[in-house]
């Protein structure tokens, strides 16, 4: 447990010092509104979470895959193999990729100017589904990765974050509600230069593809919503609640809808310090990296150096 | 009239120089008459055709051939020829007076004309009237229409010339043509009025967007082949079909769309990272929406007009329901 636990810890400190230049921390507090934080994310809540986010992408190794396939730059289909254990976070991804196909084709359809681009680019539309398809061909053995294309079931996670983004909003005004869907639209794909500077591409050997890089995005802002969807479930473990001994069983979403309707007097000093702190998110990931179970070992979670990855 | 005489002497004088400019002059049509509406001007037939008649004798003269148009009407053809007389006007440094004189056509042409469009888009059947009180299909007594009408933004259309087309002859010898075949294997042609772009192909396909109106996208596909015959190929109008059109409007006021993705979940996606509208794909009639929050909404995909219509009416009262409170 001890092993488990001090890597990240030791990294985080460690890696802490080497990135002055590029800083995500102001887009990351926006981001963490936007995925369920209170209205200002601590900032060394936002620090924390830039240290684990950008430890996880560098470790996550793809170079070395693509060493091993022999290629010279990282390609979507390295990170696709990556992920292949976890069937629902793959899931997760293809529908992105899919989605980004079907808005660039809607969204050529619209804008006049750019008609010639989208006649050069007729060949790319679906170009990220066709990829990810021939590729899960060639990998898939048993046939379970083929059928996701066809799967057609409720992301759980992603309706919860649904839920809550609902919740949130129901309350606000309007002018609330336009900085909330400001901040909802950031992502790391939009900054892309300051994202492969953060990511210190440069000084890589094997460097990521177009798509790669989209990719990597994505990853990067899935880990930022699993730390937040994390720390919100262990921040409603710790609040103090009425001698419920199965209040821990009962699902964060409720809880959190319960206690903000009844309990905000109850829970002034909570209702003050409303955002995540640093501790939650540390217990978050070391909970997450627990092992539990027999046969945990040989599940999800894709683990390397002792560290496991919330994105894949 | 006056007008008739020194307009043929001018046309007669520059039918020569017309067949050795053949080559070198595009030509770029920008009619004095507003062409807003379709074309035909039944009620105008004996004004224009006394001022005509006459230039219409010389229509052989000219190594243009106009039959080629098949669905053409006489007005059409009539029409067409007092452009070529317009474009000629412009072309030639002629004098003044001529200008002048040519003008006053225009002006009593365009008086006369533009009595004509306004008496046309109520009488005309074709295209329905733009401001519908009433919603178009049977609606339940508790839901009103929203009042609002989504403009035309853009109509993307096709047509097939039916001939093989030289595409590097027609880019040297036509104004406000690119072609570039190392990056696009077509010319891309541009006219100012209506104000559109078209592909053109050397298969002799032709692809005609940023028209606003399904009228003005024929028009501007019609003058876009002209151009082609004009350049010596045998152009015809085959096909003309509309391939999508794309409305917008707005419903002022701001939606809250993380309640509509949850409610209309296989419908809609919303991913605010990639993009901030939320995609809405309507089943019924197969529309796409993008909804914004400030209450904008785009339209598109639909083949007709009154798709885009029926679209906005159906997703209005679920609009309204998820208004964001102020």
């Amino acid at each position: 447990m001890s092993s488990t636990v001090a890597s990240p810890m030791s990294t985080l400190a460690s890696s802490s010092s080497g990135r002055k230049s590029t800083s995500f921390t102001p887009e990351l507090q926006s981001m963490m509104f936007s995925l369920g934080d209170a209205r200002r994310p601590l900032h060394e809540t936002a620090v924390l979470v830039e240290d684990i986010v950008h430890t996880q992408l560098i470790n996550l190794q793809a170079a070395e895959v693509s060493q091993l396939r022999g290629a010279r730059v990282i390609s979507a289909e390295d990170l696709l193999f990556l992920m292949r254990k976890d069937k629902k976070k793959l899931r997760r991804l293809l529908k992105y990729m899919f989605f980004r196909d079907y808005k660039s084709k809607i969204v050529k359809g619209i804008e006049e100017d750019d008609l010639l681009e989208d006649k050069f680019n007729s060949s790319n539309t679906n170009k990220r589904q066709k990829l990810a398809q021939d590729f899960l061909n060639s990998i898939d053995q048993t046939g379970e990765l083929l059928a996701m294309f066809e799967d057609d079931e409720i992301d759980d996670v992603k309706q919860e974050r649904m839920e809550r983004a609902e919740r949130q909003t129901r309350m606000m005004d309007s002018v609330q509600y336009a900085e909330f869907c400001e901040s909802r639209q950031l992502s790391f794909s939009k900054k892309a230069s300051k994202f492969r500077d953060w990511l210190d591409c440069s000084s890589m050997e094997i460097k990521p593809n177009a798509v790669a890089m989209e990719i990597l995005a994505y990853l990067a802002y899935e880990t930022v919503a699993q730390l937040v969807d994390l720390a919100l479930l262990v921040k409603q473990d710790m609040a103090p609640k009425a001698g419920d001994p199965f209040s821990h069983a009962i699902s964060a979403t409720f809880i959190q809808y319960h206690n903000s309707a009844e309990s905000t007097a109850a829970c002034g000093i909570e209702a003050q310090s409303d955002a995540i702190q640093p501790s939650h998110i540390r217990e978050a990931i070391r909970r997450y990296g627990h092992k539990i179970g027999p046969l945990s070992p040989f599940t999800s979670a894709y683990r390397r150096n002792g560290m496991t990855f919330l994105a894949c | 009239m006056d007008g008739v005489s020194p307009l043929e002497r001018y046309l007669e004088r520059c039918e020569g120089q017309f067949k050795d400019d053949l080559s070198a002059s595009p030509q770029l049509f920008t009619p004095m008459s507003p062409y807003d509406v379709d074309l035909p001007i039944q009620t105008t037939e004996d004004v224009w055709g006394s001022q005509l008649n006459q230039p219409k004798d010389l229509s052989t003269d000219f190594s243009v051939d106009l039959s080629f148009l098949p669905d053409i009407t006489q007005d059409d053809k009539e029409q067409n020829l007092s452009e070529d007389g317009y474009e000629k006007q412009k072309e030639l440094d002629g004098s003044i007076s001529r200008n002048e004189d040519s003008g006053i056509i225009v002006d009593e042409s365009s008086l006369s004309y533009s009595g004509a469009t306004q008496s046309s888009p109520e009488a005309s059947g074709t295209c329905p009237p733009l401001i519908p009180m009433t919603p178009m299909t049977p609606v339940t007594p508790a839901s009103e229409s929203s009042g609002i009408v989504p403009q035309l933004q853009n109509i993307v259309s096709t047509v097939n010339l039916a001939c093989k087309l030289d595409l590097k002859n027609i880019a040297l010898h036509a104004r406000n043509a690119e072609y570039n075949p190392k990056r696009f294997a077509a010319v891309i042609m541009r006219i100012r009025e209506p104000r559109t772009t078209a592909l053109i192909f050397s298969s002799g396909k032709m692809v005609c967007t940023g028209a606003k109106s399904e009228e003005q996208s024929r028009l501007a596909a019609r003058k876009y082949a002209r151009v082609v015959q004009k350049l010596g190929f045998p152009a015809k109008f085959l096909d003309f079909k509309i391939q999508n059109m794309v409305g917008s409007c707005d419903v002022r006021f701001p939606i809250r769309l993380e309640g509509l993705v949850l409610t209309h979940q296989q419908f809609s996606s919303y991913e605010p990272e990639l993009f901030p509208g939320l995609i809405y794909r309507m089943v019924k009639p197969r529309i796409v929406l993008l909804i914004f929050v400030s209450g904008k909404v785009v339209l598109t995909g639909a083949k007709e007009r009154s798709e885009i219509y029926e679209a906005f009416e159906n997703i209005y009262p679920i609009l309204k329901g998820f208004k964001k409170p102020s």
